[in-house]
């Protein structure tokens, strides 16, 4: 039973906890995802942001690129060693003039696009300029700018012509895209940059801030829609834009969704330590709530207890106003019911009990009242008593079975006679009876109904006597009848309780019963002066009985008279 | 605006060329020189030359100006042996210079006008270029025959004081596309006779650097 009520308050604390840590984690969830979703949303903007700051940085560094290109081929040494075709002087000036604006690569293409000085000094010459659309744009009198990859290394590029003043051929300025100038960008944006030309298989990492195995997989990865889009790399997930920088030619800006996700750390770090504060505060209330609750199903369980154990005297203090109020109002109430009933099943075992002594009436009578009835007094009562002649006698020499036997067809006739006429049945003695009126309860008649009595037992008596003589038991039957004050009460010990009548008169009416011959119901004088218009008696005379200091008058009871001659004693119905 | 002063140039130049009675003479040739999609050609020569040659080569002496930072006349056709003289009519200095096949030289940066004039001994075209100023673009064009006149605006010349017979008419253009030397077309003067020559030519586009509004001097310009 505490087990199952254990049960019950961990099973609340665990719903109760349950609930609360669900509710916890969709929120964590729900901020973790929007943090996430969030992140990616401004590392994307980041990107969108540093990607078109790098278009417009290569634009700016083209056109300055352009105008120092023009520069240096407005030079009038040079026009005039390209003019003359002294091509050990042009490639002296070249690489004077590289030196000059800090190129790379500076090369003079002729104006059959046929490359005639280049500073890189190992440089086949003579073949064709490596980009050729930029010599048709720069005749086209176009700023030529692209990014280019030549022989393997990726290039700004930019033509101009060399005007003397009409073009006579085409000046080539390339700057280096390389893995420093990819981390000098890093460096001002914080993201991977990777330069990358060539499309799908074909594609190529020119430069970048990945190490070599990175590279390879981006290389492979390159978003087909060179776009927005996601790449997983050594650092994880990466978000990646790639924006064109020339005709064939991509700046690949990345940066690790991890890394974006760090400031937010801390906060789910303390979101979490928040979730789990609160779990923890949750699980205490969840206790308090539940012993609150399950207190008073435990005091109602306690109550359940003792009521099972048969304490009826039960009465539980739930003084809530709710469900449990009413479980345990309703609780002492059936509580209540069954000491009530016990009660009554107490006083009609009392009353059962009281029924071997009193009649029926009396002992209702008694267990309905206090038993202040029962206590010590001293009253006017007429006593009974009558036994058996020669029962002695026969009890030595009958078998014990017959003995019972008649004993208990005695006590079967004479029994419910007293109870008849409302006699106090003090003592059964074997075969004799004494039985009592006018005690407990006080009657108007008490000699008339002792005598009732008794003629009634004699009648009864005689015959079940008959039988037994015809078996050759001779067994008499006799009776006294005496009145007087007697102390009554109860006597004995706890367990074995009697109620007695203690006096002279109960003497009397034993010795009277000693003389009473078969069939005999001597009373004394006072008895015979009651009952004298009732019935038909005899004087015996003055009989002097031990005890008794002097000689009693003694009348033996024939018989009654009729009962409508009798003005006193009512019909009976 | 240059256009215009470079035709006032050309007029000039002829007149210093082809000068006296003859201008009232009929026998010679209408020149119309248009491009490919009918518009007039400005500045266009156009010579005659006797097919087997001919005719000796009229030295003469002309004048390529340097005026408000443009060469003036833009196109100035010349014979063989023609010595020109460059006057710098700016207060500045100018540095001329050429590097072409037919005559490579070099006015370094002068002021007024440099005492020998250049002489230009080899026919061809020679591009004139200021060093300091890109966008200074002249040409002389020079010719191995007397007989040759430059187009004005409206693509028209009239070509006087030819001997009357048979010539190949040829056209030249800064910006032509096809070789002079292909261009050739006979024509027949008669004497008294006025006989028409009509070209249809294929132009490059105009590359020539942009003298930007609000530079140094400029005075608007295409």
């Amino acid at each position: 039973m505490r087990f199952r009520f254990r049960s019950f308050r961990s099973r609340l604390v665990v719903v109760f906890l349950g609930l609360f840590a669900l509710i916890q984690a969709t929120g964590y969830i729900a901020v973790s995802a929007f943090v996430r979703a969030s992140a990616r949303h401004t590392v994307a903007d980041e990107l969108r942001l540093a990607s078109t700051l790098f278009a417009r940085q290569l634009e700016v560094r083209s056109q300055q690129l352009v105008g120092a290109t023009r520069l240096l081929s407005g030079d009038f040494a040079l026009k005039t060693a390209v003019a003359t075709s002294d091509h050990a002087t042009t490639a002296s000036v070249l690489e004077n003039h590289r030196r000059r604006v800090d190129a790379d690569v500076l090369m003079l293409a002729a104006l059959d696009g046929a490359v005639v000085a280049d500073t890189r000094g190992t440089a086949p010459l003579g073949v064709p300029f490596p980009a050729p659309r930029l010599l048709s744009e720069a005749e086209a009198g176009r700023d030529a700018s692209d990014v280019v990859a030549i022989a393997g290394n990726l290039y700004q590029v930019t033509v101009v012509p060399v005007l003397a003043p009409e073009p006579i051929a085409w000046l080539a300025a390339g700057f280096a895209i390389d893995d420093q100038t990819a981390a000098e960008l890093r460096r001002l944006s914080g993201l991977h940059v990777s330069f990358v030309s060539g499309h799908d298989a074909a594609a190529v990492v020119h430069a970048s801030t990945l190490d070599a195995a990175d590279r390879a997989t981006l290389a492979r990865h390159l978003p087909v829609t060179r776009a927005a889009g996601t790449l997983e790399l050594g650092g994880g997930e990466q978000l990646v834009r790639v924006e064109p920088v020339g005709r064939d030619a991509v700046v690949v800006l990345q940066r690790p969704l991890a890394e974006a996700l760090a400031p937010y750390d801390h906060m789910l770090l303390i979101l979490l330590a928040v979730a789990a504060t609160g779990v923890v505060l949750a699980l205490l209330g969840a206790v308090l709530v539940a012993r609150r609750v399950s207190r008073p199903v435990l005091t109602l369980a306690g109550g359940a207890r003792r009521v099972a154990a048969g304490d009826f005297d039960v009465a539980v203090a739930v003084s809530q106003r709710d469900e449990l109020g009413e479980l345990a109002a309703t609780f002492n109430d059936m509580v209540g019911g069954l000491r009530e009933r016990e009660r009554v099943r107490d006083e009609l075992e009392r009353t059962a009990k009281l029924k071997r002594f009193f009649s029926p009436q009396l002992a209702d009578a008694l267990s309905a009242g206090d038993e202040s009835l029962l206590a010590s007094h001293r009253r006017h009562i007429t006593v009974v008593f009558c036994d058996l002649r020669g029962f002695t006698a026969f009890a030595e020499a009958a078998d014990p079975e017959d003995v019972m036997r008649l004993l208990h067809d005695y006590h079967a006739t004479i029994g419910p006679l007293v109870f008849a006429n409302e006699g106090t049945l003090e003592r059964f003695t074997g075969d004799g009876l004494m039985v009592f009126f006018n005690d407990p309860v006080p009657c108007p008649d008490p000699a008339a109904r002792a005598v009732r009595m008794a003629v009634a037992m004699r009648d009864a008596v005689a015959a079940l006597l008959d039988g037994w003589r015809q078996r050759g038991h001779a067994l008499g039957f006799g009776t006294g009848i005496a009145m007087g004050d007697a102390t009554i009460g109860r006597i004995g010990f706890e367990g074995r309780f009697d109620y007695a009548a203690i006096g002279t008169v109960t003497n009397l009416a034993a010795r009277l019963c000693q003389e009473a011959r078969d069939g005999q119901i001597l009373v004394s004088a006072p008895v015979h002066a009651e009952v004298e218009p009732l019935v038909d008696a005899k004087p015996i005379g003055a009989l002097a009985l031990r005890g008794f200091a002097r000689p009693v008058m003694v009348y033996d009871i024939l018989a009654l008279r009729a009962e409508p001659a009798a003005p006193t004693s009512p019909v009976a119905p | 605006m240059r256009r215009m002063l470079a035709a006032l140039g050309g007029a000039v130049a002829l007149g210093l060329v082809a000068s006296g009675p003859a201008m009232t003479d009929p026998t010679g040739v209408d020149v119309i020189v248009k491009d490919d999609h009918g518009k007039p050609v400005d500045a266009a020569v156009v010579s005659l030359a006797a097919p087997g040659g001919g005719a000796p080569p009229r030295t003469a002496e002309a004048v390529m100006d340097q005026q408000n930072k443009e060469f003036v006349p833009f196109v100035l056709p010349v014979t063989v042996g023609a010595a020109v003289t460059f006057p710098n009519r700016d207060n500045i200095r100018h540095h001329v210079y050429s590097f072409s096949p037919a005559k490579r030289f070099e006015l370094p940066l002068y002021i007024g006008t440099p005492a020998a004039p250049v002489v230009f001994d080899k026919p061809g075209p020679v591009v004139l270029g200021c060093n300091i100023h890109d966008w200074m673009v002249g040409y002389i064009y020079v010719l191995a025959t007397p007989y040759f006149v430059k187009t004005g605006e409206d693509g028209r010349a009239r070509l006087s004081n030819v001997p009357p017979g048979a010539y190949e008419a040829r056209v030249w253009h800064p910006r032509l596309k096809a070789d002079t030397e292909k261009t050739a077309i006979p024509v027949t003067v008669g004497t008294g006779e006025t006989a028409p020559v009509s070209f249809a030519v294929a132009l490059k586009p105009d590359r020539r650097p942009i003298r930007r509004p609000g530079y140094e001097g400029a005075q608007g310009g295409s």
